[in-house]
């Protein structure tokens, strides 16, 4: 960073005017130049730059290209022409109406609100549960943590359409195996049922992210220094203290960055949903996710326009979620 | 420094995430689709997702005559086709001559992707049956290519009928009242999916329902007629006497079961669902038996309802007589030949031609009704009363959404079937205003 600074600051003294672009050929060699256009530092700095080109290439065609194209989108309106609607369609400016009309669509914010409550339930739990795994593998032998690493990653290497579908079959009050399961153990459950379909949906994010928050909890506890543990026996703790007293804050920074990219995947809640709408459609409506309204939007009504707008908005309230975690724990860590 | 850069990144990637779910665009810029010259045969590209035949039939008709090619471009699927098609009429090019359909008629009209082929397809009219002429027509003018519905008929187990002595409806009162007398057995007659608002749709077309007329430069929007609430007032009571199952095809092993054990006494249906049939009911084929669909009481005379997705010649394609062509040669006995799949060794069901009589037998699966010869009949009899056209409007894929969220509130027993068509009717109109197009709600 701060080689690129001096370099910024060696080009912006260097213009002369009407000199050619690019300057004299062996003026860069003159230790008495009024600065070198082109040094062996700015050499090796743009050297080192270019490293970067094709993750910006790749950044900027598929993230900062679509961004782009999608604000503009969002600022228009397109409408038919009249009349059947046979005669083609107009496109027109009509600034932040779209904005407007997001921040005032009363379905919208109830879908928003929705997926705030699950997440309220769902991130916590899965992130206990993952802790709670990392611990225990961390307690374990490493021939038996190995085993049950990638044991607990396989979920999480299932696609979340297959694994609604594999869920759905475990749910189904009349070939699955739960209902039976349950019923032996006296309970009556039909997670089918409008009232259990948010715990049916919960279970299924909680199991297809434990593994992979759970490996990103082991690997940290894994750079815990053991002397510490040795210091902490030899005063006399038990494994218990040393696990909430000492593993636990040493892994709090890795526990903030699971915790907030489970936020940002349980506010787009998408393909879950979608799937278990035919199961209760009485209760998962088209727009029953922020998500779920957009895609409705943008390929079933076929407003685009607004569906891209209602996808930034979505974008900023799960910024600020997040800024404002990362913020709120960062505190508590100072 | 690392904390604002984070904060960036963190919302950074959510911007991506979620517009790059909408990052995707709809045209109708129109492109060249057909190829060839005055001295040789025309070429055009023929797309769509018939992944068993569709190559080998078009190979058949390049060899059966000389005055066009076609070349069939397999698509992975339904929306795939829809998708590859959006994409060749944004870029202007490579826009092929003839297009499997994959939405609504009315939907590939608004949008500007069909063309108006009206003088090729009355030429030749008659090769084809009323439905299917129907079924291909907008406004008057032919947009799509004639393309046979399936007509529906109805199937019963009809041991279970005989088991409780109860007569086979020929009326929608009667199947309701066959309802009531199976339910005292604890025996559902139908099964309604919550999710699946067809049943809904395929009475309301029975029953001479219009959602969507033209009058002029407008739509006619009439979701509450008498003939629509004549309809729901089948439906009504099966869901407040809890006459019905409401067993999700998404759960299909326990669908299957379900219809397989006999609890669930009839269905209505169509040709193609038969196979289906025959393998997913292991323990009750040979119960079964094929009947007409239930008539409404005061019907002038029986009708059968059924729709499909036409086909259609796309704007830009320049050679519009090669599409229908290849589209008339396909009612040929030869045509129909050419499609035998070569691994089951049938051939579909020609439900565009005037009388597919002798293709019947064909689609009759072996040992599943009590009479192959009546069902052989029944599935006939369907085709001809079929009624093909049931307009669905401008903006169909906008709509059914809404039908499915209020169908399946209303069969749930939350709301009555009579509110979630106004419910519809009114998602409809508030969708129209925000599209600008033009209409009027029928009083």
């Amino acid at each position: 960073m701060s080689v690129n600074t001096q370099d910024k600051h060696a080009t912006a003294r260097e213009p002369v005017a009407g000199s050619p672009p690019g300057g004299r050929p062996g003026r860069g060699a003159s230790p008495r130049g009024r600065g070198p256009r082109w040094t062996w530092r700015t050499a090796q700095s743009v050297k080192g730059a270019s490293l970067t080109f094709p993750f910006l290439a790749g950044f900027t065609l598929f993230v900062l290209v679509p961004v782009g194209m999608a604000l503009r989108e969002s600022v228009y309106a397109t409408k038919s022409t009249g009349g059947l609607g046979f005669g083609g369609q107009t496109v027109s400016f009509v600034g932040l109406d779209n904005f407007a009309a997001g921040l005032a669509d009363g379905n919208f914010w109830a879908g928003m609100l929705r997926v705030f409550l699950y997440a309220l339930v769902v991130v916590p739990v899965t992130q206990v549960l993952s802790l709670a795994m990392a611990l225990l593998l961390d307690a374990a032998r490493r021939r038996t943590a190995a085993g049950f690493r990638i044991a607990l990653l396989l979920p999480y290497m299932v696609p979340g359409i297959v694994a609604t579908m594999v869920w759905i079959f475990q749910y189904s009050p009349t070939v699955g195996p739960l209902t039976p399961f349950f019923e032996a153990l006296g309970l009556d459950l039909n997670f089918f049922s409008s009232s259990m379909v948010w715990v049916s949906m919960g279970n299924l994010a909680v199991w297809g992210a434990l593994g992979f928050t759970m490996l990103i909890l082991y690997g940290s506890l894994q750079s815990v220094p053991h002397e510490i543990f040795e210091a902490a026996r030899l005063d006399g703790a038990s494994e218990l203290r040393i696990a909430w007293s000492i593993k636990v804050p040493f892994v709090r920074g890795s526990l903030v960055l699971t915790s907030l990219l489970s936020i940002i995947g349980t506010l787009q809640l998408f393909d879950q949903p979608l799937l278990f709408r035919a199961v209760t459609p009485e209760t998962i409506t088209r727009d029953f996710t922020p998500a779920m309204m957009i895609y409705d939007q943008a390929f079933k009504v076929g407003n685009l326009n607004y569906a891209t707008a209602l996808s930034v908005i979505l974008a900023v309230v799960v910024g600020v979620a997040s800024a404002i975690i990362y913020r709120f724990t960062n505190r508590e860590d100072s | 420094m690392i904390r604002t850069r984070a904060r960036w990144a963190t919302a950074g990637l959510a911007v991506t995430a979620l517009t790059s779910l909408s990052a995707c665009s709809a045209g109708d810029a129109p492109a060249t689709g057909s190829e060839g010259d005055a001295a040789g045969p025309a070429t055009i590209e023929v797309w769509g997702w018939n992944a068993e035949t569709g190559k080998q039939i078009a190979e058949a008709f390049n060899e059966a005559q000389d005055d066009v090619t076609v070349e069939y471009v397999l698509q992975a699927s339904n929306t795939a086709t829809q998708t590859n098609f959006q994409n060749a009429m944004e870029a202007g090019s490579g826009v092929p001559c003839l297009v499997q359909g994959f939405a609504p008629l009315t939907t590939m009209v608004v949008n500007g992707w069909a063309q108006d082929i009206s003088e090729q397809v009355e030429a030749s009219a008659d090769l084809y049956n009323e439905g299917a002429l129907a079924a291909a027509q907008v406004d008057g003018r032919y947009f799509g290519l004639p393309s046979g519905s399936d007509g529906q008929f109805y199937i019963v187990n009809q041991k279970t009928f005989d088991k409780y002595d109860v007569e086979v409806p020929a009326t929608w009162d009667e199947f309701v009242e066959a309802g009531r007398e199976l339910k005292k057995h604890g025996v559902d007659v139908t099964n309604l999916a919550g999710e699946d608002p067809s049943i809904l749709m395929n009475l309301a077309q029975q029953a001479g329902a219009e959602w969507f007329a033209i009058d002029g430069d407008q739509w006619v929007v009439n979701f509450t007629d008498e003939h629509t609430l004549a309809a729901a007032d089948v439906i009504q009571p099966l869901i407040d006497e809890d006459l019905v199952s409401n067993q999700t095809y998404m759960d299909k092993p326990a669908l299957l079961e379900y219809f397989d054990s006999g609890k669930m006494a009839s269905t209505t249906t169509q040709w193609w669902s038969l196979t289906g049939y025959q393998t997913g009911f292991p323990d009750s084929a040979g119960d079964w038996s094929a009947h007409p669909i239930p008539q409404f009481s005061d019907a002038a005379e029986p009708v059968t309802p059924g729709r499909t997705l036409p086909s259609f010649v796309p704007e830009g394609c320049e050679n519009p007589e090669a599409a229908v062509a290849f589209s008339d040669w396909l009612t040929t006995p030869e045509a129909i030949e050419a499609g035998r799949n070569k691994e089951t060794g049938a051939v579909g069901f020609p439900v565009q031609i005037p009388d597919a009589s002798p293709y019947v037998e064909e689609v009759v699966p072996k040992d599943f009704f009590v009479d192959d010869k009546v069902a052989g009949e029944e599935i006939v009899a369907a085709q001809e009363r079929v009624i093909g056209k049931f307009e669905l409007g401008p903006n169909y894929d906008a709509w059914f959404p809404e039908l499915q969220d209020q169908w399946g509130k209303a069969v749930a027993g939350e709301i009555t079937l009579a509110e979630a068509l106004e419910a519809v009717q009114a998602f409809v109109v508030s969708d129209l205003d925000a599209k600008g197009i033009s209409y009027t709600v029928a009083e």
